[in-house]
């Protein structure tokens, strides 16, 4: 049974206006830690989501049962949700509308050997990261995963949409004898994109710099992100400035800040969900096809992310942008899913070390957590690989640090980009999996906030 | 189901040195309410076995949905196949013995939340949302209802067959203020989701929402025009929410023993904690005790047997601020040489296997009376309530944490309000200042709905127990 065929006996119990979305996960990630695998999990389940729109409210239910029951259950619960809705009035959801196709992607989706799932192309994989890191005198720990993703969504009346995709992804953090570590990962339509050995040797190397650790007081630095770090970075003002359902309601970072600067000339960035880096989607959870949209261009804002919802709400002939989470809106409201920021002039991360005195060569972010979203204001440590930068390039490893500043003050402070980009993703998966990422480069920023130590 | 899992296991005898099977049924129904309108009615349910082996040391799981034979016998066969795959682990610990868990327990509650009409809810959420909406200033109001049920059948080679029904319920409500670039929150009786207990419909309703919905939107609104939580050291008392948090992030994941042998590096991180901490370690002061209780009553980190088959009892952690317990499993229990896992395997549904989680990681009660008699003995410091932000390092050592408000302590009186309070410190450091833990009658259990640990990512809905306590010397106003 494919996702589409699902999806067009779901809509039929959704009738008139309901809207079915089937997302399929066939997955399989293999875990290891100290050279030795640790965990394995393959996982092949369905979400069948099902959503009634009534009188301006969206009752919206789920499943993952597929047989006739399950689907006229699952619909019986949207409806009733619907009914109890409406009675509470005041809705502001226009309805579903039909937009079948979509732009053509740069890139396939789906890439036929990957949707193999082979396990034992993973053990090979980390068969290679082990042998080299043991080379290297340091510990292997990571992942290896690979998946088959099949979306369809279906209205009433009207042709299921499908969309099948894969994606793959793998890190290595090499840990040494000292405790230093090193990170490096890569993600991709394809499985056979990932080198494993590849992976594991830059992560080895930046375990194993040599130098004593050196330590940083609190402080404005200037810092070399590497592409990893910018992804984090890029993600986390998607969340604070791009949210259309914030924007509307005046939360957003962005209020009443369209066409003004807010970040340096050098920035650029847009969701682009055809970007040939990028892991391709044609359509979102309420099908609506997705199509590239500016939200920074040379620094200046020019847009945020909408969902039906959110649309509605900003009203002023504002129209979803194809950036929904879920079906009537998530919760959250939309989140742009395929960033991609323009790359600028610099050959590499050593080109963009050059002018810098004293500062800091930031390989990655780990848990950071937004502390005040109108203000971008961030705070984040970094972690596996933190170098110091003296007279223009790294000399030793550096103490991690927390970083704690506004998002749009450091790309405002953003004075090179390096040439080439990456598909940065941290490989996370919760619930129903949906691979994402960011495309960017690495980026040098002449004043970054410190506020402590970390690690 | 019962006879499939245990001809599951009796053909992943022959093939496996351990496997185990879990049948898991989960329902939600989320509700909430935006600014006076509904926002989100949702229902979710799903079902399916998740089955896990070890081969030659190796873990394989494979998990399928719905209940059909066939294809729980082609999940065994994926996760046999997965695992011999993999390269062999010769010395892989064996897991620490336990008796085969036998039985069937469920979770009290006095009125099933799945049962209550949609519209009886919504009639309380609707009701608390207009009280947030008394105040002018309030941009943004939320009221939140969430029910959880949960039905799980185990089984393993060992012989274990035991099956467990666990209800969850709760909401919270909260108000944001925006006045140009400012935006403030409050919110009740928590953030992030609010408050949930292993409870029924009760346990929502005893929340008295629209009761506390007039203050929160009050002080949403008096945060825009407080003064900013100034940088400095001082005294820092916590309570509720946020204390369950500091507990949470830099005592429960720092002793989670997956993390402390490493096997947590690649996502979650390590920890500072040795694995042959225990007895030696100093993790604070002597009033810092801590238990992880998998029988605290209305506890999320409540259950009979863990997602090994393990039973679930209370686990010294710390005591009088030494390390004397770890969260464990079977295997890493095996590893340090304990007789037993602690019962702390626990799995998000069907689709994920089990790991190293928390129970109910209590902080115990102590003797300094009440909340206002703590404050009162506080000269100088800062009482921070209901948590914003958080943040702490891959080691659990360096935090960092921002409250929605904060309240100047002067003379022992609790003083003015402040904004944007924050604060951080080094975990051990930060414990060994612990100088006072309020009273018994104090003590509460708060919720945390999304821990995120493991991958393919897992969320756990987990509760801590604290009474309000006292740090000397934190350093405050980061943020």
């Amino acid at each position: 049974m494919t996702a589409a065929e699902l999806a067009g006996r779901a809509v039929a119990r959704a009738a008139p206006n309901g809207l079915a979305l089937v997302t399929h996960e066939r997955s399989l990630m293999l875990r290891f830690a100290a050279g030795r695998p640790t965990q394995a999990t393959a996982i092949d389940d369905f979400t069948l989501d099902i959503a009634v729109p009534l009188e301006g409210h969206v009752g919206r239910a789920s499943t993952n049962g597929v047989d006739d029951a399950a689907i006229a259950d699952c619909a019986e619960r949207a409806r009733l949700a619907a009914e109890a809705a409406a009675v509470t009035g005041g809705g502001g959801f226009p309805g579903f509308a039909p937009h079948p196709g979509g732009p053509a992607s740069q890139r396939e989706p789906f890439e036929a050997a990957t949707a193999e799932l082979d396990p034992a192309a993973g053990a090979a994989a980390l068969e290679a990261a082990f042998s080299v890191a043991a080379h290297h005198g340091v510990e292997a720990h990571g992942i290896w995963t690979v998946a088959e993703q099949e979306q369809a969504w279906a209205l009433a009346g009207e042709e299921a949409q499908a969309e099948r995709r894969t994606d793959a992804f793998m890190k290595v953090i090499c840990i040494a004898p000292n405790g230093r570590s090193g990170y490096a990962s890569s993600s991709s339509v394809a499985a056979a994109d990932l080198d494993a050995s590849a992976l594991a040797e830059r992560a080895a190397l930046k375990a194993t710099a040599g130098g004593e650790p050196a330590e940083l007081p609190p402080g404005d630095y200037p810092v070399v992100f590497e592409a990893d770090a910018v992804g984090w970075l890029c993600d986390l003002l998607a969340g604070c400035a791009f949210n259309g359902l914030a924007h509307a309601e005046g939360r957003g970072a962005l209020d009443g800040k369209l066409g003004e600067t807010v970040a340096a000339p050098a920035i650029s960035l847009a969701d682009s969900p055809g970007h040939p880096l990028t892991l391709p989607r044609s359509f979102d959870a309420e099908g609506t096809p997705k199509a590239p949209i500016p939200l920074i261009q040379d620094g200046v804002a020019r847009g945020v992310a909408h969902d039906i919802r959110s649309a509605a709400l900003a009203g002023d002939g504002a129209r979803t942008t194809g950036h929904a989470l879920a079906p009537g809106g998530d919760a959250s409201g939309p989140h742009p899913t395929n960033l991609v920021l323009a790359g600028g002039g610099a050959a590499d991360e050593a080109e963009l070390c050059a002018p810098v005195e004293r500062g800091v060569y930031v390989t990655r972010l780990w848990y950071a957590n937004v502390v005040r979203p109108k203000e971008t204001l961030i705070t984040a440590v970094t972690r596996d690989g933190t170098f110091l930068i003296e007279d223009g390039r790294i000399t030793r490893p550096l103490r991690d640090l927390r970083v704690t500043d506004s998002v749009l003050r450091i790309l405002s402070g953003a004075s090179a980009l390096s040439g080439e980009q990456k598909l940065a993703s941290d490989g996370e998966f919760y619930g129903r999996r949906f691979a994402f990422g960011v495309v960017c480069p690495a980026i040098r920023a002449d004043a970054v906030r410190f506020t402590g130590a970390s690690g | 189901m019962r006879d499939l899992l245990t001809e599951l296991m009796d053909s992943a005898r022959a093939r496996a040195g351990y496997a185990d099977a879990r049948f898991v049924r989960s329902r939600v129904e989320r509700l909430s309410t935006r600014n006076g309108r509904l926002d989100q009615l949702d229902s979710r349910e799903s079902e399916g076995i998740g089955i896990r082996v070890r081969v030659r040391g190796a873990w394989g799981f494979a998990a399928v949905r719905g209940t059909d034979r066939a294809a729980a016998e082609a999940a065994l066969a994926r996760a046999l196949a997965i695992a011999e795959a993999q390269p062999a682990v010769p010395d892989a610990a064996p897991l620490a013995p336990e008796p085969p868990a036998r039985g069937e327990w469920s979770s009290g509650f006095e009125r099933d939340p799945f049962e209550v009409p949609l519209e009886e809810k919504l009639s309380v959420l609707l009701a608390a949302d207009a009280g947030l909406r008394t105040e002018p200033g309030v941009t943004l109001t939320r009221a939140r209802f969430a029910a959880f049920g949960t039905d799980t059948l185990f089984a393993n080679t060992e012989g274990a067959l035991c099956e467990q029904h666990v209800t969850e319920c709760g909401g919270g409500i909260g108000a944001t203020a925006v006045k140009g670039d400012e935006s403030q929150i409050r919110s009740f009786p928590a953030s992030h989701g609010g408050h949930v207990a292993q409870a029924g419909y009760e346990h929502f309703l005893g929340l008295e929402l629209p009761g506390h919905a007039p203050r929160v939107a009050a002080e949403a609104v008096a945060l825009l025009s407080a003064p900013a939580c100034p940088h400095g050291r001082t005294t820092l008392l916590l309570a509720g929410e946020q204390l369950g948090l500091q507990v949470h992030e830099s005592v429960g994941h720092a002793v989670e023993l997956d993390r402390v042998l490493g096997r947590e590096a690649s996502y979650a991180g390590t920890s500072f904690v040795a694995a042959g901490g225990i007895g030696s370690l100093r993790f604070g002061s002597e009033r810092v005790n801590v238990t992880a209780d998998a029988t605290s009553a209305t506890g999320l980190g409540s259950f009979r047997w863990d997602d090994e088959g393990v039973e679930g009892r209370p686990v010294p952690i710390i005591r009088e601020g030494v390390l004397t317990g770890f969260l464990s499993s079977r295997e890493t229990a095996s590893e340090i040489g304990l007789d037993r896992s602690g019962g702390c395997m626990r799995a998000d549904g069907f689709t994920r296997q089990p790991i190293v989680r928390m129970t109910n990681v209590n902080l115990e009660a102590g003797d300094a009376g009440s909340l206002d008699d703590l404050i009162a003995s506080t000269d100088d410091g800062l009482l921070i309530e209901t948590n914003r932000s958080w943040s702490i390092d891959n080691r659990r050592l360096h935090f960092q944490f921002e409250g929605e408000a904060a309240w100047e302590i002067r003379g022992g009186e609790r003083g003015r309000l402040l904004r944007n309070p924050s604060y951080a410190g080094v975990t051990p450091e930060f414990w060994g200042s612990c100088d006072a833990v309020c009273s018994p009658s104090e003590w509460r259990l708060i919720s945390l709905l999304d821990c995120g640990k493991g991958e393919p990512g897992q969320v756990m809905r987990v509760s801590h127990g604290s009474a309000p306590a006292r740090f000397r010397d934190v350093e405050v106003g980061l943020a």
